[in-house]
């Protein structure tokens, strides 16, 4: 499983198989400024300050131009995390849904013991 | 005559086939034809050849096309339209698919619009002789068709004042900053008789905020909901009502972003209907009538 770290509040969610960025935020009980879901309009730009992600569905150049690519702005809707990831928001972050956070918190401390486990 | 109404809507798209998996399973439209990567497609309540056009590559508006009645008409328009100093040309009947003669305009917020006095005749799916209420091979949504679109402009007056001059169509609503400095922020205007058939809103000029489909009435809204649900839409507001327009809605998006409606109801305008008058410390409960607040993503997302 791969974690996602998202500044500036410094939280930390696991990220499940497949999941965009978004996916993976709303899944640990996050909300931030986010608008049409599908690569569209924009809103939900981040920039990636470390790992990787790739774009399984077609993103168009208008809304992420390359420039902004090469300067690791993602489209978090559309951006699926290929490793362990950084991510600065652009918009305020906060826990929106308690349970969901607690659980996907719960979640990372299985995945630690896993890690020693395996160690 | 005035302009009939917004006959086509031509849109871009980033992926194709999800696209043809959402405008026609999805909201029920029937595949007319595809070229390419292009594709046309029809409600089944309409009887020209398409209203929808969707092209693989981007996303956002190409065009709007608004049907006319006649050559004449047209000529009338152009007239106008060049007294007025925005951008026109002649096009041909074939240059789109299936339409006839027609203008294409560049408005003063670098939005396209072509007005057209033909296209093919396909017929509803319903027929002309003895009809049913609706076809009984519906899919998904089912929206009969289309409705109205809402645009972006930097300055709404000037394109409020382009449609009124150029093309004879009446504002029903105005949402203006305070009546003592009324300035423009959004207006709503019709050509035919329901409460719009375009309208502007304050934002980046070239843009799409949505474009709208009609359904019969509240059950069908929520039914459409539930499809949507079904289908994993991206929902933007709604099922919720209008301040603006008295009409019924849902705000959502096709796979590569672009705004849809469904929507419903409204009242009846026509050549002497009185303009409505919206405050902007009211704008809330004028989109939204329920909920009274405007989500980000209102004001934020065009394509």
């Amino acid at each position: 499983m791969q974690i996602i770290r998202v500044l500036p509040k410094d939280l930390v969610l696991p990220v499940h198989q497949g999941d965009t960025i978004l996916a993976a935020l709303l899944r640990g009980g996050l909300s931030y400024l986010y608008g049409c879901r599908r690569g569209g309009c924009g809103v939900c730009k981040a920039d990636l300050i470390t790992g990787q992600v790739s774009y399984p569905a077609a993103v168009s150049e208008t809304v992420l131009s390359p420039e902004e690519r090469a300067d690791r702005v993602v489209l978090t809707c559309r951006a699926v995390p290929g490793t362990d990831c950084t991510v600065q928001l652009r918009s305020q972050v906060r826990v929106a849904v308690p349970f969901l956070f607690d659980i996907a918190q719960h979640e990372l401390v299985g995945h630690h013991d896993d890690q020693e486990g395996v160690d | 005559m005035p302009v009939m109404r917004l006959g086509y809507v031509h849109v871009r798209v980033t992926d194709l086939d999800a696209a043809i998996n959402h405008y026609s399973n999805t909201l029920g439209m029937k595949i007319m034809h595809q070229e390419g990567g292009t594709v046309y497609l029809k409600s089944w309540d309409e009887h020209d050849h398409h209203s929808v056009i969707i092209e693989e590559g981007g996303v956002g508006l190409v065009k709007l096309g608004y049907k006319v009645t006649s050559s004449d008409d047209l000529a009338v328009f152009e007239k106008r339209i060049q007294q007025f100093g925005a951008t026109s040309e002649r096009m041909s009947a074939g240059e789109n698919l299936k339409t006839g003669d027609g203008l294409r305009v560049v408005l003063p917020s670098d939005h396209v619009i072509e007005l057209y006095t033909d296209m093919e005749y396909v017929g509803t799916e319903t027929g002309t002789l003895n009809p049913d209420p609706w076809p009984r091979d519906q899919r998904g949504a089912a929206v009969h068709r289309l409705d109205h679109a809402l645009v972006a402009a930097e300055d709404p007056a000037l394109v409020e004042r382009f449609f009124y001059d150029c093309l004879d169509f009446r504002p029903a609503e105005r949402l203006i900053t305070d009546p003592a400095q009324p300035e423009l922020i959004g207006t709503w205007m019709f050509c035919g008789q329901t409460p719009h058939d375009i309208a502007v809103i304050k934002g980046p000029n070239g843009k799409l905020h949505h474009f709208a489909y009609w359904l019969e009435d509240w059950n069908e809204v929520l039914k459409a909901g539930d499809v949507f649900a079904m289908d994993d839409v991206s929902v933007d507001v709604g099922p919720t009502r209008h301040g603006i327009t008295r009409g019924k809605t849902i705000y959502f998006f096709d796979p590569s972003g672009n705004r849809n409606e469904v929507f419903t109801g409204g009242y009846q305008t026509g050549p002497d209907f009185a303009t409505i008058t919206w405050t902007a410390d009211q704008t809330g409960k004028g989109i939204f009538y329920i909920g009274r607040t405007l989500n980000e993503a209102f004001t934020t997302v065009f394509t």
